[in-house]
């Protein structure tokens, strides 16, 4: 189906539950042909006009929600203050995956793990996991609850730099801040009621007030998901510091603890370690992919560490 | 060489370049037949179980499906790539073996109702205990992958020469260490496919198959399915890559041509990336043991090497594998006496194969390792080390493989030289170091038996030349380099000539694409071909001129008495003369060509020469880790490789830089992981092979010694150039943060753990 | 349910009957004989599969065909018209970056749709945008060799 507007899109939703949003594709034709994402119709929403823009909005900035990764990254508004945007959005897969996948697309993508991203004949060696539809985790072998790691690029920048989204059915629109979208249940990531679809990112002005950077640590420099990333913002003036992580936890992450103990304190080597030293109680991931959980808390350090360095240097100028 | 050379030792674009360019080059998969079906494989979801029934009702009844075929409907033949180790069924009669195992086949009018079709069929599976680690496979009590083989040990080889026990004597220091070498998955772009015909008026069946040896795939089909051989034509479409992957027989090979047969209608299987990690082949996971015993001065005296194997659910190239592993160990160094054991054992897992090297970079990756790790303990530079303890041209060699020629010290001394050696080596920054590693391989094997290859060569009226050859081009460029060489022997250019291959239902024989042989085996035979029809032209030209045979050259379209280019006569016109004359035309050329050996050779029971020749290489790394985050980026990788001559050197560099990235993800990237016997990682994103950010800056240096036995001097240079980057990149970790890794690979976690180790005074390195 | 589609490629309409899950690439090698685009993984990491969507890089594997409808669709075998070869089809020729030849349509229209938008791209832009195409023979060394080459001559013939 390909409704011309977002209330149409939504109806379609409400109607069906087992309908799926179409944007890039990237995510959702892979889960399609794994058999893991079985949807009644595909909505593609690409047709709906004035969702790819990247505008000023009173001092903010608002991105709509088919913004291709590629326009993100290519955009001198973006690239002169949001920093850690532009490397978050240029770091997702490759440069096809670029060109065909939207800003939208990459914050609601589905959450990972290697027993779910398979195919159906591999899975048939196992019980149907819980995410897939079944009753067990193989990751914990537990029944009922799902630990698969949101694995986005773009989702933790967004949080780092206090983003909104707005949501929008046939009916109703709301505005919320990016964290509360996400749930951190495996099994259904994000917080959308019936018929809601991601319409609009805000950026608050703020956000191009201060020092930010994306971190990706992978398997190679490009077509892979993370292994560990972190998004930071730090405003030195006003002594903030805000952390994000992905691909620990069933949501990205704001660190909240080294956020509190590096707020209203001067950044410098003590301080440093200190915060270092909280990043690995900021998630417990645990392995929903071939790399180990104390490999990715010794990983979160290493990469909070390296970002503040940044921040630092940065603000030595 | 004393004459000047106008086409071999060219750099030349491959012959196909032009059509691969415009995407017109017809791989399997873009080849249609009318009325064409298609094919997909049921495979077990378990890794070891009795088949106690198979349903096939339903699936037969969905509409659109055509056929469904399980073991039971073919013949009761094992077959297997080493016929002395057949193994394997074409779909499982007995048991699964392996999470993958093909148990049942469907053929329908379209992929989709194939694959739901695959879905309705019933497998009643009685489940056993399955054993995934060789340590344990070979215990009293473990499980037993094949119910006939006992201790699941289903090839071995125990061979000693010279006298280990003296030689130890006689050394000065004597080292044991131990290796270890992962499953890697060749992962070549194009997955394994298969097209078979069947025309039942003549009863002919003809398959196109994405294969490295089609000849052998004859051979097998015609053993397993019962067809007479003559009646059996494989065509070898372009392959998308092999690399030793598509060295064996699959289900979609005897599926494909079963289900061709039963309908009389084409079908096609083509396998999903899935399938190509899971259900081909591997490398050979390898345990290694190594002690070996030195001079002071780093002399070798004593080696004793032993290898367990993790075969998998199959035998593959079992004996093939560890025979490779030890006799190896022999080349570049000179190792007087060698105590060698091999083991291939079974395991609930997939099947290891071929791979590029076949054994030998797992081998050399212990002992290239284990050399550096002497080196230091005994204060040796591990360059001088090397060439003090090369082999050289001539000299006897306990397996008695005879070296022709050796190029290898100088290998060592100019990839050393390139990548800054004495500058670099113990003097770079915490993080930065310089390693390298050598290593030796045949020019394909022939210490197997009959391993020739043909060549038939027709001279059209105008002097244009076509080649029929059997040898299997997969991207490598071997029917370039054969045109190569029939341009240069005939003096023609190389746009004079076309090349037809790889048809057994026209070409005449060659082995296939494996061992590295291709050059040296159909090259010569080409060559030998030309030289047939070079003597009936010869003979008549000579009369005509009035001149000496011997005195006359072939060059530039022209046959002249030599010495004299004006006065000779152009090709075209000599023929013209020759048809005149009434001599027999067409002009036909026949070569066949076998490595010589002194004695008939069979695996594992002669010494002897292993190949014709032997190429020796030597690749040097520069590395830089991040001591913080334990990754290793491989900034430079030399790779000098003596190969005899280059007919192609743009082809030689080629190989050696994919041999380079190659190696290099060997080494830092790559691992077939499984879990109880299941791939965790069977997609390319999962499973990282290098990509355009990973890559090193490569230097090749063509080193060349001008062997007596190659097509003018040719030696191999297609998979001895994946054995030594591996061992080379580790040896220059080493240098870099002062770690010896013994296992493969190794990956940033591993750094992290092993600085940590270090640091708090643990001896560096991973300990088995 | 089937729909009638018309999709354009290489400058030339086509209607084909598609089921809506199918996607261009099925298209492309099934229906219309299109062969140069190829099936490399199926999931959209190896790059085989490029095509070019108004001048973008695409994976088609990954791509709806019927989402395909309206946008202009280059694949290899549009890139060269009677019988000549594009520069880059040239310089892969002529640099050796061609092996077994199943990465080669899409490092070409890749490389394309890089040079049309970056004129003249560094080396380290090349290597970025290419990586998701992969290779396994060459190395990859004369694939960007070729493709610099064709970056750095002084005109580009169209």
């Amino acid at each position: 189906m390909e409704p011309k507007s977002i209330q149409e899109a939504s109806s379609i939703l409400l109607d069906d539950p087992k309908a799926k949003i179409l944007a890039g594709g990237t995510d959702l034709l892979v889960n399609m042909k794994h058999r893991v994402e079985v949807p009644s119709v595909i909505v593609n929403i690409k047709r709906i006009s004035h969702l790819d823009f990247i505008e000023k909005k009173n001092g903010a900035i608002g991105i709509g929600a088919l913004t291709s990764l590629k326009s993100i990254y290519t955009n001198p508004l973006i690239g002169k203050n949001l920093r850690a945007l532009t490397l978050a959005a240029s770091s997702v897969g490759s440069y096809h995956h670029q060109s065909m996948g939207t800003i939208g697309g990459n914050i609601c993508q589905q959450n990972r793990c290697k027993y779910f991203n398979q195919s159906h004949w591999w899975r048939s060696s196992r019980p149907l996991c819980f995410k897939a539809g079944g009753e067990i985790c193989h990751v914990v072998n537990k029944k009922g609850i799902c630990y698969s790691s949101y694995s986005g690029d773009v989702a933790p920048v967004l949080l780092a730099l206090n983003a909104k989204v707005i949501l929008e059915t046939k009916t109703a629109t709301r505005e919320i801040p990016l964290e509360s979208l996400f749930s951190g249940d495996g099994k259904v990531p994000l917080n959308l009621q019936g018929g809601e679809i991601l319409r609009e990112i805000t950026i608050p002005q703020e956000a191009s007030d201060g020092f930010s950077t994306y971190v990706k640590i992978a398997n190679r420099e490009s077509i892979d998901f993370p292994i560990v990333s972190i998004a930071l913002w730090a405003s030195m003036k006003r002594k903030e510091v805000r952390v994000s992580f992905t691909a620990v936890d069933r949501r990205p992450v704001r660190a909240k603890g080294v956020e509190d103990f590096l707020g209203g304190k001067e950044l410098n080597e003590e301080t440093l370690e200190e915060a270092v030293g909280l990043s690995s109680q900021e998630a417990t991931p645990v392995k929903t992919s071939l790399y180990s959980p104390s490999y990715k808390r010794k990983v979160m350090g290493l990469l909070l560490k390296s970002a503040l360095k940044e921040a630092m240097r940065r603000a030595g100028r | 060489m004393e004459r000047e050379l106008d086409v071999v030792g060219t750099r030349r674009p491959m012959l196909d370049a032009a059509a691969k360019v415009k995407g017109a080059a017809q791989f399997t998969d873009d080849l249609t037949l009318p009325g064409m079906l298609y094919g997909k494989i049921l495979r077990s979801p378990l890794p070891h179980a009795r088949i106690l029934t198979i349903d096939t009702s339903k699936a037969e009844k969905l509409p659109g499906v055509k056929g469904v075929m399980t073991g039971q409907d073919i013949p009761d033949r094992k077959y297997g790539i080493v016929p002395k180790a057949k193994d394997e069924y074409a779909l499982a009669r007995d048991k699964v073996r392996f999470i993958g195992d093909d148990v049942a086949a469907v053929c329908a009018i379209d992929p989709e109702i194939a694959e739901e079709a695959l879905e309705l069929i019933r497998v009643d599976y009685e489940e056993l205990p399955a054993v995934f680690d060789p340590k344990e496979a070979i215990e009293e009590g473990a499980p037993l992958v094949h119910d006939d083989v006992r201790g699941n040990i289903s090839a071995s080889l125990k061979k000693e020469f010279g006298d280990v026990e003296s030689g130890f004597g006689e050394s000065d220091f004597i080292f044991e260490d131990s290796f270890y070498s992962q499953p890697v998955n060749h992962a070549p772009l194009e997955p394994h496919a298969a097209l078979a015909q069947y025309d039942p008026l003549k009863g002919e069946l003809t398959i196109w198959s994405s294969t490295q040896i089609p000849f052998f795939l004859r051979r097998n089909l015609s053993t397993t399915l019962l067809i007479p051989e003559s009646k059996v034509r494989v065509v070898k479409p372009k392959v998308g890559g092999g690399f030793g992957g598509k060295i064996d027989m699959y289900a979609k090979d005897f599926c494909a041509c079963w289900f061709a047969m039963k309908l009389g209608r084409p079908v096609k299987f083509v396998y999903e990336r899935e399938e190509v990690f899971i259900a081909t082949r591997q490398r050979h996971p390898v345990y290694l043991r190594v002690k070996t015993g030195v001079k002071r001065d780093g002399m070798i005296l004593a080696q004793q090497f032993r290898a367990h194997v993790d075969g998998g659910a199959y035998n593959s190239t079992a004996p093939l594998i560890i025979t490779l592993l030890g006799y190896f160990l022999m080349i570049p160094y000179r190792v007087p006496n060698l105590l060698y054991e091999g083991y291939h054992i079974y395991t609930n897992k997939p099947v290891g194969g071929a791979m590029r090297g076949h054994g030998v970079p797992q081998a050399r990756f212990a002992v290239e390792r284990q050399l550096d790790m002497i080196a230091e303990r005994i204060g040796a530079d591990p360059a001088e080390i090397r060439i003090k303890n090369s082999i050289h041209a001539g000299e006897p060699h306990p397996a008695k493989f005879t070296i022709n020629t050796c190029g290898f010290p100088d290998t060592v001394s100019k990839a050393a030289e390139a990548i800054g050696w004495d500058e670099k080596r113990g003097k770079l920054p915490f993080g930065r170091g310089v390693g390298l590693a050598g290593g030796s391989f045949p020019s394909g094997v022939s210490n197997m038996s009959h391993i020739s290859s043909g060549a038939v060569v027709q001279l059209g009226r105008d002097g244009t030349v076509n080649v029929l050859t059997g040898a299997a081009d997969i991207g490598q460029g071997a029917e370039t380099v054969i045109a190569q060489i029939v341009a240069e022997e005939l003096g023609v250019p190389l746009e004079d000539i076309r090349v037809t291959a790889a048809d057994t239902g026209i070409t005449p024989l060659d082995p296939g694409t494996f061992g590295s042989g291709v050059t040296v085996r159909a090259g010569n035979a080409a060559r030998l071909a030309v030289m047939s029809i070079k003597k009936k032209l010869f003979e008549f030209v000579a009369q005509k001129l009035e001149a000496n045979v011997e005195d006359l050259v072939a060059k530039d379209r022209k046959i002249f008495v030599k010495g004299s280019p004006d006065e000779g006569i152009a090709l075209p016109v000599a023929l013209k003369a020759y048809q005149y004359a009434d001599l027999p035309m067409p002009i036909v050329g026949r070569g066949s060509w076998m490595a010589p050996a002194t004695e008939p050779t069979t695996l594992l029971k002669e010494d002897g020469d292993f190949g014709p020749s032997y190429s020796f290489m030597t690749q040097a790394a520069e590395v830089e880790v991040d001591p913080q985050t334990g990754r290793i980026r491989l900034l430079k990788m030399v790779a000098a490789h003596d190969c005899g001559r280059a007919i192609n050197p743009m082809l030689v560099e080629g190989q050696l830089e994919g041999s380079v990235v190659g190696g290099m993800g060997q080494a830092l990237y790559e691992e077939v992981v499984t879990e109880r016997g299941q791939v965790m990682n069977p997609s390319f994103l999962d499973y990282g092979f290098p990509t355009t950010m990973e890559m090193p800056v490569i230097e090749t240096i063509e080193v060349e010694t001008d062997d007596p036995l190659g097509p003018f001097g040719a030696k191999e240079a297609g998979e001895g150039t994946q054995i030594s980057p591996a061992p080379a990149i580790l040896n220059a970790i080493y240098d870099a943060i002062g770690v010896d890794f013994t296992e493969l690979p190794v990956t940033p976690e591993k750094i992290l753990k092993a600085l940590e180790e270090k640091r708090a005074g643990k001896k560096g390195g991973v300990h088995l | 349910m089937k729909h009638v589609i018309a999709l354009n490629i290489n400058g030339d309409t086509y209607e084909v009957l598609v089921s809506p899950n199918k996607t261009i690439l099925e298209v492309l090698r099934d229906q219309l004989g299109l062969m140069g685009t190829k099936r490399g993984c199926d999931l959209g990491v190896c790059g085989t599969c490029t095509v070019l969507m108004d001048g973008e890089p695409y994976l088609s594997c990954l791509t709806l065909a019927m989402d395909a409808v309206g946008r202009e669709i280059l694949t290899i075998e549009g890139l060269s018209q009677e019988g000549d070869f594009d520069p880059l089809q040239r310089a892969f020729i002529e640099k050796g970056a061609v092996q077994c030849g199943f990465c080669t349509p899409g490092m070409i229209l890749t490389a394309k749709a890089i040079l049309d938008e970056e004129g003249k791209p560094t080396e380290e832009s090349i290597k970025k945008k290419m990586a998701g195409n992969l290779c396994r023979c060459t190395g990859y060394k004369k694939i960007v060799e070729a493709v610099l080459s064709v970056a750095t001559q002084t005109e580009r013939e169209e």
